[in-house]
């Protein structure tokens, strides 16, 4: 009678559950980073409200310039805490999807949120027929807030959500697809750094307990890409639009951010959470 | 679970055609199979027999099989197949081209020379590792697995080469390199038919993967990305296929596959079992006027070369013919039954047997003179989704080999300028590399002559 496939390999160890490397972190030590972060988030949430609200007010009251200039600056609240963001679905597809992802793109009855303002305001050049879309944005970002309130934080998503915002990243922003119409996407690519450094650092006395290298190496790479989007900040705080990031700029920030998204995909493993 | 072991591979015909794309022994009697299986086994252990055991079916003849499943894979008794990875070349050049092709090109990210370094030693690693094959290494399931897993816990060698070749701009002042490029190694020059695609073109650096599936070609470049991360970035990729071939008859000639026009490609390729023909035709020799580090290296040159198969397919038979200068059927020249015969272009000077602009006369005059631009083609058919005008997107991943870049594709491409086979094709993409020297051994790696011909100018 002949084993099954299964069998041999179970009986040649390979598909044996492999020895963990890495002893759980005790979840009492996770507990006060975990809220550290959750209070992090408030604060995000907080700000990225009342910025909706005056943004929206400019978009209502038809103040195209102050629309406009109010976009990245708001947004990139929810940029920086996207991997909690992200846990409402609906929400998340309200606030922040981009034309892409509807068939039938801008002129979708769903595109709303974020981006089909921007649209509006950047590609069409106007505010109107926005009220709609801004009233919407209003009440959705108000609902996230009280949704985050009533939250109880997994760890595992707190500590995943480093790696989830460096896919973001990888994924969206070095090609300039996230704003392609403000061209502002140094923002958010900024605030998708500054969410995932959060975190690590929130969670550094346990990171190093278990890889010091690691987090050297985790560090050097966020230098590299913070020294390469300082170059690229204007003097009232925000950013150049994308399209004047050189290419060699471009370039050299691709290795860092993918080695980034490599080494902190480790990271929950490493802390022991499932 | 059901076993189809003791069915024998001749009630599979259309799987053996499958299998034996690129092989010269055709003809796989019971024996041969069992043989291979013995092989199989010997080289898997036991792991490797339940992985072959659970792969044998082919869905392409279910019929008539009952017990067949829809899910059950094709089979393949190749997948042990390898190739040395170590040699004075490198493998995926002279190698039988096999079923599945693919060509990447990156943009190197390394930061100096040390960090080009640390890029080669990887890529030798990983491609010692890959065109062996082995278990892959088990980690903590709470971190994500080193290997995706798509050739399963052992990774199987599957015929595959990878070939690593380096671009012009690679020698700019990045890494030292200037003064030691290869003389003819340039950015491609567009022709005057392309219409290159500047996403499609160039490069720092060129990897062939080569097997029998495209699954063992996207492992391959998976792992390589994945062990890459601060090293390189994908610039662009091309991926294609050779159709296989119904197995000879004893006594036939090998014929040639064809490509997306229906016409037999590279029947007049130099034979690549001539290895003083290899010497004078495709590897860079000591004493060529080239820094010493490139010997035993190559010219590579890629196209993407579209065909507009629509067009092709409203035009009369006779003007394909005449337009590439043989028989479609056969791939016979117009003056020839078959397709091995050698057109006599002396016999016919004024070109009413094969026009004077045919695709293959202007390609090969078959002069003396024009001995010194023969290359070594080594194309894939590739496809491609569909064009906005709902034009198929489709035609030949043209790659060949040469000892020099100017007289091999350079002058051949140059010969072809204007050819009336131009209104059907137009190249896209593509880039000119030069294929690195082979590995000799465990003390060597991809790329070492180069890196130390560059240690050595800065210290002398």
């Amino acid at each position: 009678m002949k084993k099954s496939p299964l069998a041999l390999l179970l009986a040649l160890g390979l598909l044996h559950a492999p020895l963990s490397a890495f002893a759980a972190t005790a979840p009492l030590d996770l507990v006060g980073p975990v809220s550290d972060y959750k209070i992090y988030v408030t604060a995000e949430i907080d700000d990225l409200v009342s910025k909706t609200q005056q943004f929206t007010d400019a978009v209502k009251k038809g103040d195209l310039a102050t629309a406009k200039k109010l976009y990245a600056p708001t947004r990139v609240h929810y940029e920086k805490i996207e991997p909690i963001a992200e846990l409402f679905n609906d929400l998340d597809g309200a606030i922040d999807s981009r034309v892409n992802d509807h068939e039938k793109g801008v002129k979708a009855e769903d595109f709303t949120g974020f981006h089909r303002i921007e649209y509006t305001l950047f590609s069409e050049n106007t505010t109107d027929g926005l009220g709609a879309l801004a009233d919407g944005l209003n009440k959705d970002v108000k609902d996230l807030q009280t949704r985050v309130a009533g939250l109880t934080f997994p760890p595992e998503k707190v500590v995943g959500g480093a790696a989830a915002l460096l896919e973001e990243v990888a994924a969206t922003k070095i090609s300039g697809e996230e704003d392609r119409y403000s061209h502002t996407d140094l923002y958010d690519f900024q605030g998708n750094i500054d969410g995932a450094k959060k975190i690590v650092d929130l969670f550094r006395p346990q990171i190093e307990k278990q890889d010091k290298a690691f987090a050297a190496k985790v560090d050097k790479n966020f230098a590299a890409v913070d020294k390469i989007l300082a170059k690229y900040k204007t003097k009232d705080g925000g950013f150049e639009t994308y399209d004047k990031v050189k290419d060699a700029d471009r370039k050299a920030l691709v290795g860092p951010v993918t080695t980034l998204a490599e080494d902190l995909s480790t990271l929950r493993g490493k802390l022991g959470l499932n | 679970m059901h076993s189809m072991e003791s069915i024998p591979p001749s009630a599979f015909p259309a799987c053996k055609q499958a299998d034996d794309t690129n092989m010269s022994d055709s003809e796989h009697n019971n024996a041969e199979f069992s043989a291979q299986r013995r092989r199989v086994l010997l080289g898997m252990g036991v792991a490797g027999a339940a992985l072959a055991g659970s792969a044998l079916s082919c869905p392409a003849m279910a019929a008539g099989q009952a017990q067949a499943q829809v899910t059950e894979a094709p089979s393949s008794d190749k997948t042990q197949d390898r190739h040395d990875f170590h040699g004075k070349h490198q493998t995926g050049i002279v190698t039988p081209r096999p079923a599945a092709g693919m060509i990447v090109s990156f943009d190197v990210l390394a930061s100096d020379s040390e960090e080009l370094e640390r890029l080669f030693r990887t890529l030798n690693k990983r491609i010692a590792f890959l065109m062996s094959g082995g278990a892959v290494k088990q980690v903590d399931e709470k971190l994500p697995p080193l290997d995706s897993g798509i050739l399963g816990p052992v990774v199987t060698p599957d015929n595959l080469t990878i070939t690593v070749a380096v671009g012009e701009s690679l020698f700019d002042e990045r890494y030292g390199l200037a003064s030691l490029k290869p003389k003819h190694l340039i950015r491609m020059v567009g022709f005057p038919n392309d219409a290159l695609q500047p996403e499609l073109c160039h490069g720092d650096l060129s990897i062939q993967f080569c097997s029998n599936t495209p699954d063992t070609n996207i492992h391959a470049l998976r792992d390589i990305v994945k062990n890459t991360p601060d090293l390189l970035l994908v610039r662009w990729k091309q991926e294609g296929t050779v159709p296989a071939q119904a197995p000879l008859k004893a006594g036939e000639p090998a014929q040639s596959a064809r490509n997306f026009l229906g016409f037999r490609d590279g029947s007049a390729n130099p034979d690549s079992n001539d290895g003083s023909a290899m010497d004078r035709i495709v590897w860079v020799q000591p004493g060529a006027n080239e820094p010493a580090w490139a010997v035993a290296g190559s010219y590579q040159a890629v196209r993407i070369i579209r065909n507009l198969v629509e067009r092709w397919d409203r035009t009369p038979l006779q003007e394909q013919q005449s337009i590439i200068g043989r028989v479609k059927t056969t791939g016979a020249p117009m003056d020839g039954q078959t397709e091995t015969q050698v057109p006599d272009y002396a016999k016919d000077p004024e070109g009413k047997l094969t026009k004077l602009d045919a695709h293959i006369r202007l390609a090969n005059p078959r002069t003396a003179e024009t001995q010194r631009n023969l290359i070594l083609r080594r194309p894939f058919n590739y496809s491609n989704g569909v064009s906005k005008n709902g034009q198929l997107e489709m035609g030949l991943l043209f790659i060949c080999y040469q000892a020099d870049l100017a007289q091999g594709f350079i002058a051949v491409q140059t010969r072809l300028n204007g050819e009336p086979l131009e209104e059907y094709l137009k190249p896209i993409g593509g880039g000119y590399f030069f294929t690195l020297p082979g590995v000799t051994g465990d003390q060597d790696f991809i790329g070492r002559s180069l890196l130390s011909a560059v240690k050595q100018k800065t210290t002398a």
